[in-house]
């Protein structure tokens, strides 16, 4: 591939602080990696690609698999400790690609199959990581990457070495590399934990000038017609900031920082209430990269600040809320509740689910609060509407849908089925040649050879073997060891939706579309499938049947109605129906149900019954199925009266039971949005 | 024999301008990266594309390669192809070169992720000890045309899978003890209906083009359908004959456009026009830009103009921007210019 020319580094119009990273991390690898966040079409990893054409060559021990520092005596690997002195070879640093489709065994390294068969030896293959050593692991969509792999990665970048104790072989060698990221956050966050492993981080976005959108278009018009003239053309450009690198990297030894800088950097972290002491020691770095960059040996203020921007964006956390409102009085929280629907028209409805907590809790609060005020003439107006203020007393409403926060895990438990699907919601066995390998098996169904388990059943009986073949290994079909493997994939989920006049009042209906957006929007990100009951007035119906498009279900809920009374009963049952569909066609499908009501069930089917009684009844039978579990979600609010009704459903059905509040992530850390 | 049977021509396709003209521009100029067409069923979308293999233009590849490798390049994945007398023949003075149309590769929805991105010859490794691979469908459409039926359908990790190549230009596989890197440069042709759900924002900006297509309303064109569908049920051969020539017409006029592409020019503020276009309706990134260009351009060459027009760049627009205009992953796509600007507006 070497004859595909790539779009030149110094070519790239706009994203000076992209640029900036790369090159800081290129002059110091002790930053530790960059995590590019954007949109797509944002030269993300045109830039990474780019740069490593400009890297500098770094000596190399010749033959050494890890490409060991020569000069560094005190880590080589085992293979240059042995050829006690060898020829230097001298090469680019390297930017090794990380492919989606990768297995564990590449990525850590793994046994050697051919050799092990032609030579009866298990000798070790270097994987990704070792390639990676002292170069560039580029990792594109990296949230899209399965959280094992992720794992292992993160393993490797935080101690500096690889440690394989897998398929019978037990190795160890360096692998310090600088990890490259790039994500688009809609399709999902990272764990904070991977993120923090991430010396900068910075988020991109295309230019809003149109001027410099003119000039992109130019240049890549001018590279995609003739790629090799417009990068001699460059080649200057190029050759210069290949030099000023090879230059900081020079200097780079000999910036000093003084005791001050050390002070205002700790300040910094500080005053923006990070977690631990990897962002000091990142802006400390990166600082040193940029004063060396400029050509200085010390390191100035403006290097520290520009420094901390790129250092701190994804790891400064949220300060505790503020103090939520004083309740008012009894007369304006009527108002408030229409002032409230007023707002949220103004808000986009799915605007970023991960951004909106801290705005959310406030409200909430306060809602909360003024609610154990009339909480009692609320419960009341239920059972007779005529009384009923005007804005509630009409039949049928629609609620705006309310704000959305992001979601605590729901998972369900893992079993010894095997599934097939993706997604990323539950851990499962699965039938797929994906997935981690956890262990071998006789039972050859799937054709997903375990190469180490085959040679290990192979080995006993080779003595005999060897006599009428040229290879050191023979293997015969029934040494044949299958992989048993494991990975997350997408759960169906049912909502069965109150949708009484009941959740019309206090804002509830709107916190609860609120809730169930954010569960479609993680539902969207774990990919899963959904499908939707909502019950009211004498009868439950499917508003939305089992499918994978959360589109469809989103539109669906924007425009539900609200109005009528309250047949508890039966949603279960239509919901019972729903799951009985799904288990003819997966008996091994693992649904997860979630009831959202206050459970102030008053419309039996049979009438004689009563209906809480009823409801519980149909609760209880539904949770004889195991396969299914069930979550419900209070709507009612703190207050003075409460039933707690929903807390007997949910202990009917053997049901998790949340407040909607609860239903949030406990995470403190969240990405703040640069100000570009 | 199967590859006897007769295919319903392209230009005998009654309406559907917008689709054939999408198609036709990315097989002038494959850089502008595919093509989505989402419609309702029974408007001839799957017929369109396979109907595309006709026209196509003639590449020259090396003879059985299976990673369809032109001549002279010396890619490293010989190394470990299971080609033996591409191989070992010595270099590339052996290598035989054929000229054949550039293929139209369907992926099956069902596929499995080792199928796609190609793997391990198991029965070879364990018999003789030797690794080679088994190229997946990737490697069988570089420098063609990869077609996805239901594209939406497609389960999500293939699509993750696809999204990494077809942004590179490059398959890299990575795993169960293999490593190879292969080109996989080609036109991504995906048909959907969207009553089924939608494309994830990613996979959609990937596709160059998008067209919306709908049932015809009017009577005659409706009839043609009928007379045309019928005459090549009963007679494949003879309805084929009497379109040849408006085939041969067709290809000519791309085949010229295709030569007159790198001399079409536009005026600098042409390209401001475009981002000024872009950025009033909110598209995310810059492909959205680059793309309208592209299409631009080509658009020209297959009008005969070597100078890009407005009225180029509107249309241009109209096939590349509606798709991309920035959404959060629950909102409706908006069907086309008008409409957006009017929301926006």
């Amino acid at each position: 591939m070497k004859t595909r020319k790539v779009y030149p580094f110094s070519a790239i119009v706009g994203q000076e602080q992209m640029k900036l990273a790369l090159i800081l991390n290129a002059i110091n690898p002790k930053i530790g990696g960059v995590l590019i966040r954007g949109e797509k079409g944002t030269a993300k990893s045109t830039a990474v690609r780019a740069l490593a054409a400009l890297l500098p060559e770094i000596p190399v021990a010749h033959g050494c698999p890890y490409s060991c520092d020569p000069l560094d005596r005190n880590r080589l690997c085992d293979f240059c400790r042995k050829n006690a002195w060898q020829r230097v070879d001298h090469r680019k640093i390297r930017v090794v690609d990380f492919p989606l489709n990768a297995t564990e065994d590449r990525i850590s390294g793994g046994i050697d199959f051919q050799m092990a068969v032609k030579t009866g030896r298990p000798q070790f293959q270097p994987g990704l990581l070792a390639k990676a050593h002292r170069g560039f692991l580029y990792v594109d969509e990296i949230n899209l990457l399965d959280d094992h792999l992720v794992d292992i990665i993160l393993d490797a970048a935080a101690c500096g070495e690889n440690i394989v104790e897998r398929e019978g072989i037990s190795f160890c060698h360096p692998a310090r590399f600088i990890l490259v990221g790039t994500m688009n956050p809609e399709e999902g966050e990272l764990r904070p934990q991977l993120l923090d492993r991430f010396g900068l981080c910075l988020e991109v976005a295309a230019a809003h000038d149109v001027e410099e959108r003119a000039l992109l278009m130019e240049c890549r018009e001018a590279f995609d017609s003739d790629p090799a003239g417009f990068a001699a053309e460059l080649q200057e450009a190029e050759a210069e900031i290949a030099a000023s690198i090879e230059r900081a990297r020079k200097i780079l030894p000999a910036v000093e920082v003084q005791a001050s800088m050390r002070h205002f950097i700790s300040q910094l972290c500080t005053e923006s209430n990070v977690a631990g002491h990897r962002a000091d020691l990142v802006i400390e770095q990166a600082a040193i990269a940029l004063a060396a960059w400029a050509g200085r040996k010390i390191v100035a203020t403006e290097d520290v600040k520009a420094a901390a921007k790129l250092a701190l964006l994804h790891r400064s956390r949220h300060v505790a809320p503020p103090q939520p409102p004083p309740p008012e009085p009894d007369k304006s929280s009527e108002n408030e509740n229409k002032g409230d629907e007023q707002q949220s028209t103004k808000d986009p409805p799915a605007e970023g689910a991960n951004h909106d907590q801290k705005r959310g809790k406030p409200s909430s609060h306060a809602e909360g609060a003024s609610s154990e005020q009339s909480g009692e003439n609320d419960a009341a107006s239920e059972d007779n509407p005529s009384q009923a203020p005007v804005e509630r007393s009409v039949q049928e409403k629609i609620f705006e849908i309310g704000e959305t926060f992001r979601m605590r895990r729901i998972t369900q438990h893992k079993d010894r089925l095997l599934r097939r699907g993706s997604g990323r919601r539950s851990r499962t066995r699965t039938s797929q040649k994906q997935g981690r390998y956890v262990r071998s098996t006789m039972d050859m169904q799937r054709n997903d050879l375990a190469l180490d388990a085959t040679l290990r059943a192979a080995a006993p009986y080779q003595k005999r073997r060897r006599k009428d073949s040229h290879l050191a290994v023979v293997i015969r079909p029934r040494d044949f060891r299958e992989k048993v493997r494991e990975k997350r994939i997408g759960n169906f989920f049912l909502f069965i939706v109150d949708a009484s006049g009941s959740m019309g009042a206090r804002g509830r209906m709107r916190a609860t579309k609120g809730a169930i957006m954010s569960l479609l929007l993680d539902a969207y990100q774990k990919r899963d499938r959904v499908a939707l009951v909502c019950f009211r007035g004498r009868d439950a119906t499917l508003m939305v049947p089992p499918t994978s498009s959360i589109d469809l279900a989103g539109k669906l809920l924007k425009d539900l109605p609200v109005g009528g009374r309250t047949p508890l009963t039966a949603g279960l049952l239509k919901g019972s129906e729903v799951l009985r569909n799904c288990f003819l066609k997966d008996p091994s499908a693992q649904p997860i149900v979630l009831v959202l009501t206050d459970g102030r069930g008053n419309v039996a089917i049979n009438e004689a019954s009563s209906p809480i009684r009823e409801a519980l009844l149909a609760a209880g039978r539904m949770a004889g199925d195991q396969r299914s579990k069930f979550i419900v979600v209070d709507t009612e609010q703190n207050g003075l009266v409460r039933f707690g009704l929903s807390a007997q459903i949910a202990a009917a059905l053997h049901a998790q039971y949340f407040k909607i509040d609860n239903l949030k992530s406990e995470n403190l850390l969240h990405i703040a949005r640069s100000a570009n | 024999m199967i590859k006897h049977q007769r295919i319903y021509p392209f230009v005998a396709i009654v309406g559907q301008d917008k689709m054939k003209l999408a198609l036709i521009l990315n097989v002038i100029n494959p850089t502008l990266s595919g093509v989505l067409i989402r419609g309702e069923k029974g408007t001839a979308k799957s017929t369109a594309v396979r109907a595309l293999a006709d026209i196509l233009p003639e590449i020259e590849v090396v003879a059985d390669c299976p990673f369809q490798l032109p001549p002279g390049g010396d890619a490293e994945v010989c190394e470990v192809c299971s080609m033996p007398m591409c191989r070992n023949g010595g270099g590339d003075q052996s290598q035989r070169v054929v000229k054949r149309n550039v293929r139209v590769v369907e992926l099956p929805v069902g596929s499995t992720e080792d199928r796609i991105v190609g793997t391990l010859d198991l029965e070879r490794a364990l018999k003789e000890g030797e690794k080679h691979i088994e190229p997946g469908i990737l490697a069988a459409a570089h420098q063609g045309i990869m077609y996805i039926d239901e594209v939406n359908l497609l389960e999500d990790h293939l699509v993750d899978v696809l999204l990494d190549s077809a942004a590179m230009g490059v398959n890299t596989v990575e795993r169960e003890g293999i490593s190879f890197t292969h080109p996989a440069r080609f036109t991504l042709v995906g048909t959907m209906n969207p009553e089924e759900g939608e494309l994830r924002p990613q996979l959609l900006d990937r596709f160059g083009l998008c067209v919306q297509i709908e049932g015809i309303r009017d009577i005659d064109a409706r009839v043609a359908v009928m007379e045309r569908r019928t005459a090549f049920d009963e007679n494949p051969e003879a309805f084929c004959r009497q379109w040849q020539e408006v085939s041969a017409e067709l290809v000519r006029q791309m085949t010229k456009a295709a030569d007159l592409f790198p001399s079409v020019h536009v005026e600098r503020s042409r390209l401001r026009d475009i981002a000024a276009l872009c950025l009033e309706v909110g598209v995310d990134g810059h492909r959205g830009d680059i793309i309208v260009l592209k299409t631009a351009k080509t658009l020209a060459a297959y009008l005969g103009r070597t100078e890009v027009t407005q009225e180029d760049i509107e249309l241009a627009a109209e096939l590349a921007l509606p798709h991309r205009v920035r959404r959060q992953p629950l909102q409706e796509i908006g069907l086309d210019m008008q409409s957006i600007k009017a929301k926006r507006a």
